[in-house]
């Protein structure tokens, strides 16, 4: 791998002046040094504890390589290096990387939250069998995440999407001897795989119109897709023209990928059971990076999108980011709360794409990356806590469960801090980097719905709600954990609690993604989300300057009701610890079991696919099989035939042959006995019979 | 008056009787003496034949030879049924079927 890339750089960078083949170097080195310690860590490192120092080396130079390349690239020409992979019939399959803004920021987004993440994983999985195992599949991920933000073709980005959910796989099912481990990865898989033909199914689609995989040539700011039009029930490109309808379809394919990877409805019950994998995995993959895939290729591909399918998927994002919120409302599992507000927050993302706001979308991807990267690894040390203390005293408790915690802010006091500024940017508030990103996204829901008409403000009306149910879900899940008294130590009098913030493994991974979490780094101004630089690089021009009165309402709005919210859940589940809602309405149960989609998606589409496949399997059995046997059984009928026929007309022809040539020398045989009187007689009969004849003739 | 047809038709009769005791026989020595009945039967058609020579008595001496051949040929063939017996333990003509190789 490495030496192929050495050759196909020095092809790559034939054309390229000085610098730009330095940065492309740069980056393909980034891409590919994550590969290389997986590939010594599989080779070299089986069983070895080096493995971890190796793969958080390699993504170290992976990020200081990212960062060079990231200066060279933002706001700068696009750097594109390409050469042919190979050539099918007249179609040449290209093998490149592209270099502009948004696959610069993601570039450098991965391994800056795969740093921290390697660094915090070294002290947090340093008693598990498979620590070396881990540090190899983590690899594997760097390298397939970076390689799907870099790469040019289509092609190449599918073989990376598969690489992506492939080692999300291994990583679901890490500790394979749960079975619940097992059949997460396996359902993360399936559903994975549902988005995989969509994508494949779009990608076809689009070759067939355009002939290219070429990512720069199909939507580049001139490129094929940005002319086509869809006119008189034509879907009609530059050179090429089909009906209308393969649009729709390659959207829906589209469509289907990123809710798969994205975990939208209808395909987002994975991520919940995909946390059944290590904390710090679910911090990476299930958080910060993997799941922000497929609002990546919105990004990448949105050109692609008309009116109607930019409302689909403005529609389906609300939905799931209010579905989503609802569920994290009443679930008792930390991690679980944490899955479904990833779900929610990717929700916003897809709204954002949806209305428009493609700069706020992918602003909102990076901002969300570092706060839900913090609270996951966060939520990965109360875990870890809970599971000492169960093992030191033998208790028999989830240790997940936030019904177990509480008063957690005096035994670990800097997590609790940290904690606090994650979820302060998750819900929004002003001085984090979650309000410049979520405001920016419900300032333009409004301005797009007021530019609709009255039955889409509908959505931005949802999506401020879904803002308040966050603040609600969020300050819950604090004051469970940190406010209060510990529950558990109420229960069991006698446990003995010895637990801690832990050694700076942990300590300096949280520091620097609470950093990242807080607004300095995206903006001069804490309020203004129109001033942060990435924001700003992603505008195709300065429009939506602050003219509307919605940029002023709407952050007050939210902000001085969601301090209300906070301080509401505050008071309900950290002062009156007794009080709580009501365990048995409707909505609780709605909330409670999820909207019951698993429980519709078990009988129904499992069943059915089941049912589906039982009968294809009865119908190889009856009918294919069937087939084959009679074919079987005619021949061998036919056979017997043969067989009969061998036995009774030639073999009997034969037999009578020989029967009369037996019965003949038989009579001959006869003359020949060694009898002397015999002999005689013989002739005697001879002499007679010619006497005989001799009378009758005379 | 005893005609040349008398002697001829007793000469059949012995021939036959000598034929069929060789043929039927199951001693070796009952068969030398069917054959000495058949060498009769010609012996007796010489002398019957005789009486129409034209030299005198030709049939009669022919007949003399032929009696002294049959009891020369008899002497040979009674040592070689003795042989057979020593060799076969039998003088049974069916049980000694050797000539058939």
């Amino acid at each position: 791998m490495v030496r192929k890339n050495k050759k196909l750089k020095t092809n790559l960078i034939k054309a390229l002046s000085h610098t730009d083949a330095q940065t492309v170097s740069f980056a393909i080195w980034a891409v590919a040094l994550p590969f290389v310690a997986f590939a010594v860590n599989l080779l070299l490192l089986f069983r070895s504890r080096i493995a971890a120092l190796v793969s958080t080396a390699a993504i170290l130079a992976s990020l200081i390589l990212a960062v060079k390349v990231f200066f060279a690239v933002w706001n700068a020409p696009v750097i594109h290096a390409q050469t042919v992979w190979f050539t099918v019939g007249t179609a040449k399959v290209p093998l490149g990387i592209l270099l502009n803004n948004l696959s610069a920021l993601m570039l450098l987004l991965v391994p800056v939250i795969a740093l921290p993440v390697h660094i915090y994983s070294i002290a947090y999985m340093k008693d598990d069998n498979g620590y070396s195992r881990y540090f190899r599949y983590l690899s594997l991920f760097c390298f397939s995440m970076l390689g799907l933000v870099v790469v040019d073709n289509l092609v190449l980005l599918y073989a990376f999407w598969e690489l992506v959910g492939f080692s999300s796989y291994l990583l679901i099912g890490f500790w394979f001897t749960r079975q619940s481990a097992v059949l997460a990865n396996k359902k993360a898989f399936i559903m994975n795989r549902i988005g995989d033909i969509g994508l494949l199914t779009a990608i076809v689609i689009l070759f067939t119109q355009y002939g290219t995989f070429d990512i720069s040539a199909l939507f580049g700011a001139d490129g094929l897709v940005p002319l086509s039009t869809m006119a008189a029930g034509m879907w009609a490109g530059p050179h090429s023209a089909m009906p209308e309808v393969w649009q729709y379809v390659a959207f829906g394919g589209i469509f289907l990928a990123v809710a798969a990877k994205s975990a939208q409805f209808p395909l987002h019950t994975w991520l919940p059971d995909a946390m059944e994998g290590p904390t710090s995995v679910s911090a990476l993959i299930h958080a910060a990076t993997m799941v922000a895939a497929g609002v990546f290729l919105l990004g990448r591909v949105y050109p692609l999108f008309n009116a109607t399918e930019l409302t689909i998927l403005a529609v389906v994002g609300c939905f799931t980011a209010f579905m989503a919120a609802t569920i994290a409302l009443t679930q008792n599992d930390l991690k679980r709360i944490l899955a479904y507000s990833t779900i929610s927050q990717l929700g916003f993302m897809v709204l954002a794409m949806g209305v428009g706001a493609y700069a706020s979308s992918l602003f909102h991807l990076v901002t969300h990356a570092f706060f839900k990267c913090l609270l996951f690894l966060v939520a990965g040390i109360v875990i870890h806590q809970m599971k000492h203390i169960k093992e030191d005293n033998n208790l028999d408790i989830d240790p997940q469960n936030i019904l177990h915690m509480g008063g957690l802010r005096k035994k670990l006091p800097l997590t609790f801090i940290i904690t606090l500024i994650g979820a302060l940017a998750l819900i929004g508030l002003p001085l984090t980097s979650g309000y410049l990103s979520k405001d920016g996204i419900l300032i333009q829901a409004f301005v797009w719905a007021e530019s609709k008409g009255a039955v889409f403000s509908i959505i931005p009306y949802v999506a401020l709600l879904t803002s308040w149910l966050t603040a609600f879900y969020v300050a819950r899940l604090v004051v469970k954990v940190f406010f209060g008294d510990f529950r558990l130590q109420k229960v069991n009098p006698h446990i003995h609690i010895h637990i801690g913030d832990g050694n700076w493994l942990y300590k300096a991974p949280l520091l620097l993604l609470a950093a990242c979490s807080l607004f300095p780094l995206f903006s001069k101004s804490p309020v203004f989300y129109e001033d942060a630089w990435i924001y700003k690089s992603f505008l195709p021009s300065n429009f939506l300057a602050r003219e509307n009165i919605y940029h002023t309402i709407v952050p007050v709005l939210v902000n001085i009701l969601a301090v209300v919210v906070i301080y509401a859940a505050f008071a309900i589940y950290g002062r009156r610890n007794s009080w709580s809602f009501p365990q048995r309405g409707l909505l609780y149960r709605l909330s409670y079991n999820e909207w019951y989609i698993d429980r519709f998606y078990n009988p129904v589409v499992v069943k059915a696919v089941l049912l589906f496949s039982r009968l294809l399997y009865a119908f190889d059995r009856k009918v294919v099989d069937g087939l084959v046997d009679s074919l079987a059984g005619a021949g061998i009928a036919l056979s017997k035939i043969t067989d009969w026929f061998d036995r009774y007309i030639v073999d009997g022809f034969l037999h009578l042959v020989t029967s009369v040539v037996q019965t003949i020398g038989n009579f001959a045989r006869r003359f020949q006995s060694g009898k002397v009187q015999y002999y005689l007689y013989s002739m005697l009969l001879v002499v007679a019979v010619v006497f005989i004849f001799k009378l009758i003739w005379t | 008056m005893i005609t040349l047809n008398d002697f001829l038709m007793v000469s059949v009769v012995l021939f036959c009787i000598g034929l069929y005791i060789i043929l039927a026989k199951r001693n070796a020595i009952q068969v030398l003496i069917g054959i000495e009945l058949m060498l009769n039967a010609a012996i007796l058609n010489l002398v019957a034949f005789g009486r129409f020579d034209r030299a005198n008595n030709a049939g009669q001496v022919f007949a003399l030879f032929a009696i002294v051949l049959a009891a020369a040929t008899t002497a040979v063939a009674l040592a070689i049924v003795l042989n057979v017996y020593r060799r076969y333990k039998t003088i049974d003509p069916d049980q000694i079927n050797q000539l058939k190789d």
